[in-house]
């Protein structure tokens, strides 16, 4: 837990709603089980927003997938650490608990409204559906219940929608149902795996808006997965940037912006081309390595340009400067 | 901009008939297109930006021919692009090309890249025998990819990769003007920067006109030198880089800015800044189409529509209150 810890700044009397300790997540290749999250820890608290940020292929929706207990089974599976959500040990728990524990107290929102809704049965019941199966509300209760989830998400004559069907939605609406949906349960966790990507900005700028409102409002813990380093200027409390399974940084949204320090997240900012100003753009040279060809020790050293021996060895996390919130995964970025 | 623009867009209308309903169903138009004009130079990177169903993606299939228009004028340096007969059209195919979003699902899968690339070198009797793979080669050189390239399947490459072959594909037939359309929005950060510095040292080195479609305002601002605004099948308003960002002069274009997430805790964006949804294009509104989710609109709003009006040099806005 010492890990983990070490990221709770908030001084905060509340408990984390979600504690990833030492979660390391393995896929097979072959017949060969590859590292792709290796050992990482956050906590999250209750109205705390946290974003996992990193290019395809970095482990940010494989860590949400294993919190969530829903890895492919047979080519992925958790390999060691801990996953606690509301005080369960999830990696302890048996399936029926995992099972229960989904869609009641944590709720998922995933990028493609469409994949996750059902196309031939009208929405109100897909909402209802959780609170007749974790709740067991009857089917009236449940559809009432329903109508004041898809109100909070600010579904405009909900009532007259609870029977329509998904493809009579917009897309920003559809997000919505799917917000409503996640949330049917009171959940205390919230997992939004690039909730807004699909999205044009002005609707994601409201989808935004209103999972902070409702975040809020119902005191969640947000674990948000994105690539989008202004989405997680706009929203999150803390970030933390992933690369290749790892966490190279990881800290307060404010601290992390005025002072970038790992390599690979300077020079995520700084291929990333700006509205407000002419920031010379810089690509980052090569590509991610596949999970076959990672190099032992940092993994971002093929793309360094402050690569040097030691890059060899896996640098710790330490803080950056003076800060003990504010931490970087390099050797050369450590402070003497 | 040139006194002669390379590509003169003028008036384009495009109507699409959809038929929905039950068990009655009726016909609806859709104006994908209602009046939009603009102008490309040689060498020049045009942006068009708007949002799902504006009619920006229309607009490229229309100019090339890949559907037909209903009305309007399209000038490819000084030939009527929608009376091109067959032969015409095959010239000017040669020299309009165009950039998917999704290069995976224009390549054929089953194709090597020396036969995705080849074809078109052939077709157009530009090499033949021998000389199509030192062409292909070249090509594959030109947008940073190795020779060894030639005899793989487009399976076998990166998302950025198989962009890098679109491109290649696009420059086969040595073209003055690409539409490419969302080229760069299915790609990571890291590798839609390398995509975006490709086509810039292209547009520089061969002169080369771009149609710049996105949604992405950054991208635009980096790479184009003019944009287009477009709202649900109308201009609402076009200027030069970077004036247009910096003191947008159309409602519609200063909420696609505050939208915009930029990666500064203190810009955050401006979130609850409007409620309601795009209107369907199948319905638009009536007068000036973004008059529902305005924050300034007035009673004309509603009934009248705008025209597009010159209010600074080189700036145009179709709004009433626009000063």
């Amino acid at each position: 837990m010492t890990a983990a810890l070490r990221d709770d700044f908030i001084p905060d009397a509340e408990p984390p709603a979600l504690v990833v300790d030492e979660l390391t997540t393995q896929i097979r290749v072959g017949r060969t089980w590859y590292d792709a999250v290796r050992g990482i820890s956050f906590a999250v608290r209750p109205r705390e927003t946290l974003a996992l940020v990193g290019e395809s292929g970095c482990g940010k929706s494989l860590t949400a997938l294993s919190v969530m207990g829903l890895l492919p089974a047979g080519v992925g599976r958790v390999s060691g650490g801990r996953i606690v959500v509301d005080g369960v040990d999830m990696t302890a728990a048996d399936e029926p608990t995992r099972e229960s524990m989904r869609g009641d107290r944590i709720g998922m929102i995933f990028q493609e409204p469409m994949t996750s809704l059902n196309p031939v049965l009208p929405i109100g019941f897909q909402v209802a559906e959780s609170l007749i199966q974790h709740r067991g509300l009857s089917k009236k209760a449940a559809l009432n219940r329903a109508r004041e989830l898809l109100e909070l998400v600010r579904v405009p004559a909900a009532a007259s929608r609870l029977d329509a069907y998904p493809h009579q939605f917009s897309g920003g609406m559809r997000q919505r149902v799917m917000i409503a949906l996640a949330l049917a349960c009171d959940p205390k966790v919230l997992i939004a795996d690039e909730p807004t990507t699909a999205l044009d900005v002005t609707i994601q700028a409201q989808v935004l808006a209103l999972m902070a409102d409702v975040q809020k409002r119902e005191g969640l813990a947000l674990l948000l997965i994105t690539h989008n380093l202004g989405v997680v200027a706009s929203v999150a409390d803390r970030v933390m940037v992933m690369y290749g399974g790892d966490v190279v940084e990881s800290g307060p949204v404010r601290a992390f912006f005025a002072r970038p320090s790992h390599p690979y997240s300077e020079a995520l900012l700084a291929a990333m081309p700006r509205i407000d100003g002419d920031t010379p753009l810089q690509p980052i040279a090569g590509q991610v390595p596949t999970l076959t060809q990672m190099p032992t020790g940092c993994r971002f050293a093929t793309r360094c340009a402050l690569r040097h021996d030691r890059c060899a060895e896996l640098p710790p996390l330490t803080p950056v400067g003076d800060d003990p919130n504010h931490l970087v995964r390099c050797w050369a970025r450590m402070s003497p | 901009m040139t006194a002669t623009p390379l590509l003169d867009i003028r008036d384009l209308r495009k109507i699409y008939k959809t038929r929905r309903g039950w068990p009655i169903p009726k016909t609806a138009l859709v104006r994908a297109l209602d009046g939009v004009s603009f102008t490309v130079g040689r060498g020049e990177a045009l942006g068009v930006v708007g949002e799902s169903g504006c009619g920006k993606s229309t607009v490229a299939r229309v100019a090339l021919r890949l559907q037909e228009a209903d009305g309007g004028a399209v000038q490819f340096d000084g030939t009527d692009v929608l009376a091109a007969g067959k032969t015409d059209l095959r010239t000017l195919r040669r020299r309009m090309q165009m950039v998917f979003q999704d290069p995976a699902s224009s390549l054929d899968g089953r194709q090597r890249i020396i036969d995705a690339l080849g074809e078109p070198l052939r077709v157009h009797g530009i090499a033949s025998g021998a000389a199509v793979k030192p062409a292909v080669v070249r090509l594959l050189d030109e947008v940073g990819l190795p020779p060894s390239a030639v005899d793989r399947y487009p399976h076998e490459f990166s998302g950025g990769q198989r962009q890098r072959i679109g491109i290649a594909r696009a420059l086969a037939l040595g073209p003055d003007l690409i539409f490419a359309d969302e080229p760069v929005s299915a790609l990571d950060v890291s590798v839609q920067a390398q995509i975006l510095k490709l086509l810039e040292t292209l547009r520089r080195e061969r002169n080369l006109a771009f149609v710049f479609i996105s949604h992405d305002l950054g991208v635009v601002r980096y790479f184009c030198q003019r944009v287009v605004v477009m709202y649900l099948g109308r201009v609402v308003e076009t200027g030069p880089v970077p004036e247009i960002f910096v003191d947008p002069l159309h409602p519609y274009t200063r909420l696609l800015k505050l939208s915009s997430p930029e990666p500064d805790p203190a810009r955050a964006v401006a979130m609850a800044f409007q409620e309601g949804e795009p209107p369907s294009p199948v319905d638009p509104p009536s007068g000036c189409h973004f008059h529902p989710r305005c924050p300034i609109a007035v009673d004309r709003c509603r009934t009248e529509a705008p025209a597009l009006r010159e209010l600074r040099t080189g700036r145009h806005a179709a709004c009433h209150l626009a000063t």
